[in-house]
């Protein structure tokens, strides 16, 4: 059995089947998950040095000796890497009193915060299997971005006290701003919340909870509370969707699971897709009090020290990129950014960043080409194991790179 | 797409000429669509050449038939994300693989009826679903739990 490192769902119950050192079949996966494992020999990087292919020592001397000069450094990505990984590129960034940051600014960070800060009650999907009833996806569609989420930890799997079925023994809400595919399994015991606006409906739940009739969903919102009370252990997965409906203001949201809590038990988990965003953001935590976009040399945290905003600000000299391709995402602007000051970019893969790289290093896939551990988005510590195990990956790299600094 | 009895009604005959061995069309028309009975069986339609037309509308509407599964059931794997749904909530898999299949897991009976294989849905053990066989009913639970409409019943 190996871990799917695809999504946060870190799937630990995959089995596969070689021919000749290479992928004959993926059992259990979901499409996604599959690929890895199917394709992990296509578009592989190869050592480059300005733009040039290199053996893979020169290219490791190279990025030695731009951190090595580098006088502001930042670290980012990591989110698609181990924890072994990500605590070596912090004790780099810590070391070089450099920035580090990955892509929880954009994705559900801040929910993790909220709950590594206990201000949101949270438990683990396993839990969530064996004692969930009233199971909301607000502003995530899990069918996508999760594909396995519900089958394997939430709605329709069967355990603990809840071995009647999704039928009898769940109740499904799904919170989105159009019909998601996840929405169109809302059926029987369950319901489709189309909303406008994630705040008005948070105001809406309120005036139920008031007693007052509720200014939306009249009928709906009455029996999802009244379904809540019926058990003591409800569950919602916050997703993209509601983030950027709380636009950047949580308390409203806070508040609304803190007065559901008084009459039930309702957990929150956030529904994002980064396999190991949680563990960077619990290293991070553990360590400085700050999950993200961290500056060891002022010891804080802010929104200037985001990595799209270091380079915007021109406050950086040179940049490491583990597991993650911005210009991929960033607009084109950055891409100039960036081929002025030194990039390395350690990836499995060929990346559009790495177009613009001083130095390529290639990796190993993690849970196909090196084993490790990644927390799952509940919290939950996965481990992972490779299938063929390559010799040069990550920890490797970075550990190479520590010895200058 | 589902085929119905009385679309394959429709281009039948309608004499009630029994030679099929069935008392009326319809009753041949639902057997057609249940597999019991072949089309070809509606001797007349093949040797009147009045029905000529009708027959080929038939054969070409009857063709899927071929490729479904004997309980007619047809997975377009192109739509398939490999979520799983449908496998964890099959009534067989939940009651003859509970810690498997039927908790979220990967299958851990030898042969179940779906698993998911290089990320889509594979269909490997038809003969257990619950569609099959005489004592059949009329089970959707899969179909009706996959979001993209990637499972379809020949019956409907
Ligand atoms: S749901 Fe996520 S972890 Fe599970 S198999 Fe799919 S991609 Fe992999
Ligand atoms: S043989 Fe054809 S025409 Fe005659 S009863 Fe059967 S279906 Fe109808
Ligand atoms: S029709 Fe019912 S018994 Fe047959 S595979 Fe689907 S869920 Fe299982
Ligand atoms: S429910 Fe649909 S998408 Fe999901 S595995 Fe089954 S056939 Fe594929």
């Amino acid at each position: 059995m190996y871990t799917c490192a695809g999504c946060s769902c870190l799937c630990d119950d995959i089995e596969i089947e070689t021919e000749k050192g290479d992928v004959k079949t993926v059992f259990n996966a979901c499409r996604r998950g599959a690929g890895i494992f199917l394709n992990y020999r296509l578009s592989r990087a190869e050592p480059m040095v300005d733009g040039k292919s290199a053996d893979f020592e020169q290219a490791i001397e190279k990025a030695q000796e731009l951190i090595q000069s580098s006088e502001k450094l930042a670290i980012y990505g990591l989110d698609t890497t181990t924890l072994e990984v990500q605590e070596l590129a912090i004790k780099l960034a810590e070391k070089k009193g450099a920035y580090i940051d990955d892509n929880s600014t954009f994705c559900l960070g801040d929910f993790v915060e909220t709950i590594l800060k206990g201000e949101l009650p949270s438990t683990t999907l396993e839990e969530v299997k064996n004692n969930a009833y009233v199971i909301t996806y607000w502003g995530s569609d899990a069918y996508h971005s999760l594909s396995r989420h519900m089958s394997r930890y939430t709605y329709y799997p069967r355990g603990g006290k809840r071995q009647r079925g999704y039928e009898e023994d769940r109740f499904l809400v799904v919170i989105d701003v159009r019909k998601t595919h996840t929405a169109k399994l809302a059926k029987k015991n369950a319901r489709f919340l189309q909303i406008r606006d994630d705040l008005e409906l948070i105001e809406a739940f309120n005036q139920a909870l008031d007693g007052k009739a509720p200014s939306i969903f009249v009928n709906d919102i009455p029996r999802i509370l009244k379904e809540m009370e019926k058990a003591d252990f409800n569950v919602i997965f916050g997703g993209l969707g509601l983030k950027y409906g709380l636009k950047g203001n949580y308390d409203p949201f806070k508040n609304l699971m803190a007065r559901l809590n008084e009459r039930t038990g309702v957990y929150f988990i956030p529904a994002g897709c980064h396999p190991n965003m949680r563990g960077f953001n619990e290293l991070m935590f553990e360590k400085t009090g700050e999950i993200n976009r961290y500056s060891f040399r002022e010891q804080r945290s802010s929104d200037e020290f985001a990595f799209h905003k270091l380079l915007e600000n021109d406050a950086i000299d040179t940049a490491v990129i583990i597991g993650t391709d911005p210009l991929n995402s960033l607009p084109f602007e950055y891409a100039k950014k960036l081929a002025k000051i030194n990039t390395i970019v350690i990836d499995p893969r060929e990346t559009f960043t790495g177009r613009f790289a001083k130095v390529v290093l290639p990796s190993a896939i993690a849970g196909v080409e090196t084993g490790g551990t990644m927390i799952r988005s509940d919290g939950v510590r996965v481990e992972l194991k490779p299938l063929f195990e390559k010799e040069i990956n990550d920890e490797r790299i970075l550990g190479r790179l520590l010895e200058v600094v | 797409m589902p085929i119905t009895p009385m679309e394959i009604y429709k281009l039948l005959p309608k004499t009630n000429c029994k030679k099929c061995g069935e008392q009326t069309c319809m009753a041949f028309a639902f057997k057609v669509v249940n597999r019991d009975k072949q089309i070809e069986e509606c001797t007349p339609l093949f040797e009147e050449e009045k029905y000529t037309k009708q027959k080929e509308q038939l054969l070409e509407m009857l063709e899927p038939l071929k490729e479904a599964s004997e309980t007619g059931l047809i997975v377009d794997e192109s739509k398939c994300t490999g979520c799983a749904n449908c496998i964890v909530v099959c009534p067989v898999h939940a009651a003859e693989d509970a810690y498997g299949s039927g908790s979220g897991f990967g299958p851990k009976i030898d042969d179940p009826i779906y698993r998911l294989e290089n990320g889509v849905l594979k269909i490997i053990n038809v003969q257990r679903c619950r569609r099959y066989g005489k004592n059949r009913i009329l089970c959707v639970a899969c179909r009706e739990n996959c979001p993209s409409d990637a499972i379809s019943f020949l019956e409907g």
